[in-house]
């Protein structure tokens, strides 16, 4: 065992406990700063200097894209067992992973690694298919591929440094899809974007998302510019009316949709 | 010349799509700058050209030359559509990015490296998905599509990872190669939305604007799942393991997919929907080709998904200048609209008979190859012509088009052209042969200002016509590719040989030579030397003196 590679995916580990088990958002975010950073480096050889330095870039602009996406946001929902059981069961996956390293053949790439994708897959199990947030259901997500990415350092070669550079755009990706969905839900009202109902209780399933479609225009074309030719306007066919509401996705709906309701204004 | 022209350019063009969003024209025109870019950098791209970066390789190949060919094509074809019909926000942008990292996964020869690219690209697509503004589950649907990426890429990764060493050890457990063969092709599964991993695809074709539909649900999983067939066929066909059951399983997910997408196509009523549930459906014969360990899989895989993804980015286009003309996707809403927009009409049945097709056909022949290369013969016999049945959903909306308009299609835009307004009339008034003159010449330059003003608006007035000009464009694209044109067999049936950088040629990954008997239309591939040609020759066996080597291995059977 190296040591400093062990003591590197006990930080990774640690930062993947806080992500999953915080509630406040900025504990999360620190705790994905850590994972991001740290992962990459549990590797035998080290990554070259450019390498790290293309990944501390992408880390830093995905958990800046995060924080934009998660301003003013306050509390997820948290882990439900406990960080000391989060920690307890990624301790467990780790010895796991460690003890196993391989998998059937000799591992090109270093223990520790493997032990922190393992560690990482199952701290990621329980918020990407019990989460009830879009945040913990992200890091979830966010959490499954760097574990993945991490037991391929552990089962082959060192990552080249074209390897990273893929790397590090998949981070960038990761960081913009959760600060787009996290601004997305926090526009329509909140992290909590799944409402579940009460248990036994049968879930009623809400309209589908679609951007509301614009009413086709009447027959009065756009002037160009204040020296075009217009044409005298024509009294068109009246436009049918809006659908109820609970009216199927793709029905007609004129006029453009609302502003997003800041989740501080009253009704 | 490489495809690194054409990875820079995707890069700035779609990222300065992006930065400039809140200016949705100047967006739409960097993205179309960077498209027409994309297509004439893409048709400059040798097939065995090469470059090094970082320690990896970046290579083309004829298939990979003609795939960002037409995704440049089409879509700029999409761009036009959605920019005369829809104009969504960020839409173009996401087309470029996305377009760009499924052409870097396929230029990636090392399977490991490539996937994370292509869920990379996958990930792009998320920003129009989970628009800020639109309804409130759109965050809901934006994050299962990160739960469905980020499953089938962690799936992938591992998969890839765990037999790219030396499987010596590994051979005495072919369980394991059992486990990591099912859980690529279970992430194709996914990632395509193929039954019955369909539930994310069904809420994102909901969400996302119908244009980005294609790249989301179509070009990016192909890009893929070419990979996965690269890495079948690398790391788990030659070893002619007994993988009966894997491969029964895939083919299930395969047959089931086709079927019931067809039928799930069959009762939607919303269009897009419509176009979902055929991609699922199209991406069964994908998943097919994946259950089929035979070299014989190879060109029929590539041929479809070609023809697949143009095709349904055509039928993507007609929906979504239905839905710009007559502001609803909803059938019985549409009625007549066939009436006021013959064009769209007609390239409908363009692309009925490009989905569709006749045996003989490029498309029909490629999928009656995958369906009796994975499934026994009954049942791919009926997996061959369950395509048929989509004749019944073309027919139906054509049926509900040339009925009585009613009052959402008379409310729309016809494909009539216009013109903004009549030319004024300017009376002579002046006395004077000299005041004539200058009335005269004062007259025409106010005609010629006329003219050009009017001629953004006039754009704006016939903007369902030029619609349907995009999508009969794009309908009649379709078609040359279900038919084989633009070189689409040539292309899937290449073998891709990758000029090494520097002293001392490798060879990329490759099908293995087949010991069954290949059909008559498929040559024996050479391969080249680096710099040489990569078109295959039929004039026999490769031979060690032409530079390269044939497939180190032959497998068995083919059936599961």
């Amino acid at each position: 065992m190296n040591p400093a590679l062990a003591a590197i995916a006990a930080v990774t580990i640690s930062g993947a406990v806080l992500a999953v088990s915080a509630r406040d958002v900025r504990a999360t975010q620190l705790g994905l700063l850590v994972v991001l950073l740290e992962a990459p480096l549990i590797a035998d050889p080290w990554p070259d200097p450019l390498s790290i330095l293309a990944r501390i870039a992408a880390t830093l602009l995905a958990v800046r894209l995060i924080a934009i996406g998660l301003r003013g946001a306050d509390a997820t929902a948290g882990t439900r067992i406990g960080w000391p059981a989060e920690a307890l069961v990624a301790a467990a996956a780790a010895v796991i992973g460690f003890g196993s390293h391989g998998l059937g053949a000799a591992g090109l790439g270093p223990a520790e690694a493997q032990a922190t994708g393992f560690a990482l897959l199952v701290l990621a199990v329980a918020p990407l298919f019990t989460g009830r947030d879009v945040l913990r259901l992200a890091v979830g997500a966010l959490l499954l591929l760097v574990g993945a990415s991490s037991i391929r350092v552990g089962l082959d070669p060192a990552p080249s440094q074209g390897e990273h550079l893929v790397n590090a755009l998949l981070t960038i990706a990761i960081g913009g899809a959760i600060a787009v969905i996290a601004t997305a839900a926090r526009a329509a009202g909140g992290l909590d974007a799944i409402d579940i109902g009460r248990p036994g209780e049968a879930v009623r399933r809400p309209p589908d998302a679609h951007r509301v479609a614009e009413p086709p225009p009447a027959s009065e074309p756009r002037p160009a510019s204040r020296r075009a030719p217009r044409r005298t306007p024509t009294p068109s066919a009246p436009s049918p009316g809006a659908p109820a509401p609970g009216a199927p996705a793709g029905s007609r709906q004129p006029g453009r949709p609302a502003p997003p309701r800041r989740p501080s204004e009253p009704g | 010349m490489s495809m690194l022209p054409f990875l820079v350019v995707a890069a700035i063009s779609g990222t300065a799509s992006l930065l400039v969003r809140s200016r949705r024209g100047w967006s739409t025109s960097c993205a179309v700058t960077g498209l027409v870019l994309m297509a004439v950098t893409s048709a400059s791209i040798e097939p065995s050209a090469a470059i090094r970066i970082g320690g990896t390789i970046l290579a083309s190949s004829e298939w990979l030359r003609l795939y960002a060919l037409l995704g440049s094509v089409v879509g700029l074809l999409l761009v036009a559509v959605d920019a005369s019909a829809m104009h969504e926000p960020d839409v173009p942008g996401i087309v470029v990015l996305g377009l760009g990292a499924a052409v870097l996964a396929l230029a990636l020869p090392d399977p490991g490296i490539a996937v994370v690219a292509a869920t990379a690209g996958g990930l792009a697509g998320i920003l129009v998905a989970a628009p800020v503004g639109a309804a409130a589950r759109a965050a809901f649907v934006g994050v299962r599509e990160l739960r469905a990426l980020a499953i089938a890429g962690a799936l992938a990764i591992v998969a890839t990872a765990w037999l790219a060493r030396p499987t010596d050890d590994l051979v005495a457990v072919p369980a394991v190669f059992g486990l990591a063969y099912l859980a690529f092709a279970i992430a194709v599964a996914i990632r395509f939305g193929a039954i019955p991993f369909h539930l994310w695809a069904a809420r994102v074709a909901d969400a996302a604007p119908g244009v980005a539909l294609p790249l989301l649900m179509a070009w990016g999983p192909a890009a893929f799942a070419a990979v996965a067939l690269v890495w079948i066929d690398q790391s788990v066909a030659p070893l002619a393991l007994p993988l009966g059951n894997e491969r029964s399983l895939i083919a299930t997910i395969g047959a089931v997919g086709v079927v019931l997408g067809i039928v799930a196509a069959w009762i939607q009523d919303d269009l897009e929907h419509v176009v979902g549930y055929t991609i699922a459906a199209d991406a069964g014969f994908v998943v097919l080709g994946l259950a089929g360990l035979d070299p014989a899989v190879w060109e029929p895989s590539r041929t479809w998904l070609l023809v697949f993804v143009v095709g349904r980015s055509a039928f993507a286009a007609w929906v979504v200048a239905v839905h710009g003309g007559f502001g609803t996707r909803r059938l019985p809403e549409l009625a007549g609209w066939a009436r006021r927009a013959p064009g769209l009409a007609l390239a409908l049945v363009v692309i009925a008979v490009a989905a569709v097709g006749w045996p003989g056909l490029i498309a029909w022949q490629a999928r009656a190859d995958l369906a009796h290369l994975a499934l026994p013969d009954a049942f791919a016999v009926l997996v061959t012509i369950a395509p048929l049945a989509l004749v019944a959903i073309y027919g139906r909306i054509l049926w509900i088009g040339i009925r009585p308009i009613e009052h959402a299609v008379r409310a729309g835009r016809g494909e009539r052209p216009g013109w903004p307004a009549p030319w004024p009339r300017r009376p002579m008034v002046g006395s004077g042969t000299i005041e004539r003159l200058f009335e005269r010449s004062s007259h025409a330059f106010a005609g010629l200002l006329d003219v050009l003003w009017a001629l953004p608006a006039a754009t704006w007035l016939n903007r369902m016509p030029l619609a349907s000009i995009a999508v009969l464009l794009l309908a009649g694209l379709a078609f040359a590719v279900s038919d084989g044109g633009m070189g689409v067999p040539q292309a899937a049936r290449a073998v891709p040989v990758i000029g090494e950088p520097g002293p001392g040629a490798e060879l990329s990954p490759s099908p293995r030579a087949s010991s069954v008997a290949t059909p008559a239309t498929t040559p024996v591939i050479t391969f080249q030397p680096i710099g040489g040609s990569a078109s295959p020759s039929a004039d026999g066996p490769a031979s060690p003196e032409t530079g390269g080597s044939a497939s180190p291995r032959a497998s068995g059977s083919s059936k599961p």
